[in-house]
């Protein structure tokens, strides 16, 4: 089977709107978490999110000139980033709709970001709102499949926080198994009434920016951004952009809770524990782990423990969630972009916030960035619902 | 080859716990909705929690996993699945102002509630994901049993899909226009083109592995475009079938998704018209009603008309076939813009 | 309200709020663990519980693992009503 080729990547996120903006603010450090801007939530000003730095207006004009009037901010950040990606890998536009080019997106918000037109178009009996069409997951890979006009395979998932890095693994293997020549793959979140007020009735949103892995973490802060990464077969990469290869992928369920891990943290132990097989790498071979690191009490114990139990020496690690909050479904794809800048750059971005290791587990994770040689990146995405992926990038 | 096995249907019709396609159940208010079978095999503790989505998904899966055990994946399709938690949860928002709210239908309202439930209650850590995509979610889904057979030989694979018309999708969708205004019987859906057509819901999992053995029907091929221009869906189509029936083969029987909707009326002539009355045609949504992964109850039916070997009169658009059926190409669109073509055989075919 | 009517009214609440369908009043004992053991509740139900002493009560219970404790069975549950109860 081809090897799978990054040759594109486009980004935007609460630290900034670009892949080059993110890298600069992931490198000196600069965190994207503090008081909501734009959205309209009783939360605003008292709970800590990453909201990227646009109204949804700005977001429209800048991509539309005259506003779209039934698209969702969510579909307005995967188009930024899509685009992005487009243009880094030099596709043409014959390429992208192409019935050999496939798209894959993710999202757990879709348009429900607009909480009170779905609840309005739910009820009324006349008189929808320009929405109708726009609510649902798959609304946002419509979006970028009609921009660009994409005529190959096209396909949505929705495995919660670890979403798009399924979307990643899909557009791989239909890439792999002839379903596709190459793939735009990734993932798009919006902040939503719907995720914060979700998460806060479970009690895991914090009112401080989450400190990952730390000792006296109280949970996470919710994050928006999008996304996308062009994967081609290694045949075909001459002459461009070779950023990394995706040399290892693991899905595994935790089976254990709707939205916990098991103390032993199962699913995660068995998701990297596949990456790690699917690669052929040793443990030795990992230089470092974007983990997912999401600042719960229970994510990051059990995703500690996972790392105990697969790594005689556990690897340097980090969570870039304390930058960009949890951009849920987005995050696989996010961070599978920080991962590759890890590679690409060699060096290795550091958790925020961290000031003692959790008392059962003694981890510390990298707190000041730091440029190193860096071959295999692993990368953890672990959602509700037991979902447990993990991607493997290496250096080409 | 992917190879169906025992398979699961619930839908609106007389498809579980007993099958029985010579009689037919009336759509009631314009809906096609599902009298829901008991279920005994899940646990209360579990079920308390689980909208009509979820316990359709989970009452489908678990009489298969009771008789094959584990799977090395689950492949579940919802496009909808888990909305009516979504507005129940949004309802409270609403209600309460964003104050102190109850996180159950939060955590049971996301798309891959249905497959972590049957992992949940099965124990089963392996391979598990959620297409979401529309009315592709199925075929999407099929495309990943495909790939993960050929990754892994000898595995076996739970693949399945459910939705439900709640509160969202039927008001929603009806604003949008997709459902019939005026009454309409689904007896009547086809003798009375109109704009729209009327909802239905339904969950459908199978036992799927590369064992030809007792096995119900063979999966031979899935593509899908996005187009709402008809010759593009015709040039994809000729594809699909240069790549799939070469020399000039057709297939046994042409099952269509028609739905009654006039305006979708131009694609399935289109496709009908390639094989020129030569190929019997069988239709399914008077059956199970429009929803976004009713492709799979044609699934279904396709793998309950091979193994007779005939098709059910009340599904026949016109004659019915001169032979035996051993290949079903079924031809499905969701509102006329997303467009599948499924290859399905019986096990007595060669190759 | 009496010790013995509240009893049955928050286990009739209980049952209501959590969808417990098969389960009746009289299945829950007042000494009988709610968590874990006896009837089997887990930490998605916790919370719920703690949501319905707020709307039907008036208590605003901020921690939850304090509120574990208060929820730990109908008799310290009740009790802890009878002390804190503002509706």
């Amino acid at each position: 089977m081809s090897r799978i080729i990054i040759t594109g990547m486009g980004l935007i996120s609460a630290i900034g709107d670009s892949v080059e903006e993110n890298r600069d603010s992931l490198q000196f450090e600069r965190s994207g978490i503090g008081h909501i801007q734009f959205y309209q939530t009783a939360y605003a000003g008292k709970l800590p999110t990453a909201e990227v730095r646009h109204s949804t207006e700005e977001l429209n004009k800048k991509l539309f000139g005259k506003p779209n009037p039934s698209i969702t901010r969510t579909s307005l950040l995967a188009i930024h980033a899509a685009e992005e990606a487009i243009r880094d890998s030099g596709l043409s536009a014959d390429e992208i709709s192409s019935t050999e080019t496939a798209l894959v997106g993710a999202t757990t918000v879709g348009g429900m970001c607009l909480t009170d037109e779905i609840y309005h178009d739910a009820l009324a009996k006349d008189h929808g709102t320009p929405y109708l069409s726009s609510y649902d997951y798959a609304s946002v890979s419509m979006a970028l499949q009609e921009r660009y006009g994409m005529m190959g395979e096209v396909s949505t998932i929705n495995t919660a926080c670890s979403s798009s890095a399924n979307s990643i693994l899909f557009g791989a293997r239909l890439i792999q198994h002839g379903f596709a020549k190459r793939a735009i793959v990734g993932g798009a979140e919006s902040l939503a009434k719907f995720t914060i007020n979700g998460f806060n009735a479970l009690n895991i949103l914090s009112s401080k920016p989450c400190a990952p892995f730390d000792r006296d973490r109280n949970g996470l802060n919710l994050g928006e951004g999008a996304a996308f990464l062009v994967l081609e077969r290694e045949e075909d990469c001459k002459g461009k952009k070779n950023y990394a290869s995706l040399t290892g992928f693991g899905n595994k369920n935790d089976a254990y809770h709707p939205s916990s891990n098991s103390p032993e943290g199962n699913g995660p132990f068995l998701s990297m524990k596949e990456a790690m097989e699917t690669s052929r790498l040793r443990a030795e071979d990992i230089s470092y782990i974007n983990a997912h690191g999401t600042g719960t009490e229970n994510n990051d114990e059990t995703e500690s423990r996972a790392m105990l139990r697969l790594f005689e020496k556990v690897p340097p690690f980090s969570s870039t969630k304390s930058y960009t909050g949890h951009t849920l479904g987005a995050a696989g794809a996010i961070e599978a972009v920080y991962s590759i800048l890890s590679l690409v750059h060699q060096e290795v971005y550091p958790s925020l916030s961290f000031k003692n290791p959790i008392v059962e587990t003694g981890l510390i994770p990298v707190q000041r960035y730091v440029r190193q040689e860096i071959k295999n990146v692993m990368s953890n995405s672990f959602g509700f619902g037991g979902n447990c992926s993990t991607l493997i990038f290496s250096k080409t | 080859m992917p190879y169906f096995h025992d398979s699961v249907c619930i839908s609106p019709q007389f498809s579980f716990p007993v099958t029985d396609l010579s009689q037919w159940r009336a759509s009631k208010n314009n809906l096609l909705n599902v009298t829901e079978p008991d279920y005994p095999g899940i646990p209360p503790g579990a079920r308390r929690r689980m909208g009509k989505s979820v316990r359709m998904a989970v009452g489908a899966a678990l009489p298969l996993l009771e008789k094959y055990s584990q799977p090395d994946g689950m492949i579940i399709a919802t496009a909808n699945g888990g909305m009516e938690d979504c507005i129940k949860f949004l309802n409270q928002i609403l209600e309460y102002n964003e104050g102190l709210l109850t996180p159950a239908s939060f955590v049971q309202s996301t798309s891959n509630a249905a497959a972590a439930q049957i992992a949940l209650v099965t124990k089963n850590h392996n391979y598990n994901i959620t297409h979401v995509h529309r009315g592709l979610a199925f075929e999407n889904a099929l495309m990943d049993v495909v790939m993960s057979l050929k990754e892994h030989p000898g595995t076996s694979y739970l693949l399945g899909c459910t939705d439900e018309i709640s509160a969202y999708n039927y008001n929603i969708d009806g604003l949008a226009g997709c459902f019939r205004k005026e009454s309409v019987l689904n007896s009547e859906l086809f003798t009375s083109l109109a704009e729209g057509t009327i909802p239905g819901e339904g969950a459908f999992m199978v036992w799927m592995n590369n064992e030809r053995e007792d096995a119900s029907a063979r999966l031979d091929a899935v593509r899908t475009v996005h187009s709402e221009d008809p010759s593009t869906v015709l040039k994809a189509f000729n594809k699909f079938l240069s790549e799939n029936l070469p020399d000039g083969e057709m297939p046994d029987l042409l099952m269509t998704g028609e739905n009654g909707d006039e305006r979708l009326v131009k694609y399935y002539d289109l496709i009908e018209s390639v094989f020129k009355d030569k190929v019997p045609v069988a239709r399914f949504k008077h059956f199970c009603g429009d929803y976004c992964t009713a492709s799979s109850f044609a699934c279904w039916l396709s793998i309950q008309i091979l193994k007779e070997g005939t098709v059910p009169a009340l599904l026949l658009k016109k004659a019915a076939p001169a032979k035996r059926v051993k290949r079903i190409l079924i031809y499905n669109n969701y509102r006329g813009s997303q467009h599948a073509f499924i290859l399905v055989s019986g096990v007595a075919v060669d190759g | 309200m009496e010790t013995a009517a509240l009893k049955q009214q928050v286990k009739e609440q209980i049952i209501h709020f959590l969808n417990l369908t098969t389960v009746k009043p009289e299945d829950i004992k007042d000494d009988e663990p709610l968590f874990g053991e006896g009837l089997g509740l887990d930490s998605i139900d916790s919370i719920e519980l703690i949501v319905l002493l707020s709307r039907e009560y008036g208590i605003n219970i901020q921690d939850p693992k304090e509120g574990r404790k208060i929820l730990s069975d109908i008799n310290t549950m009740v009790d802890y009503i009878e002390k804190n109860r503002t509706k």
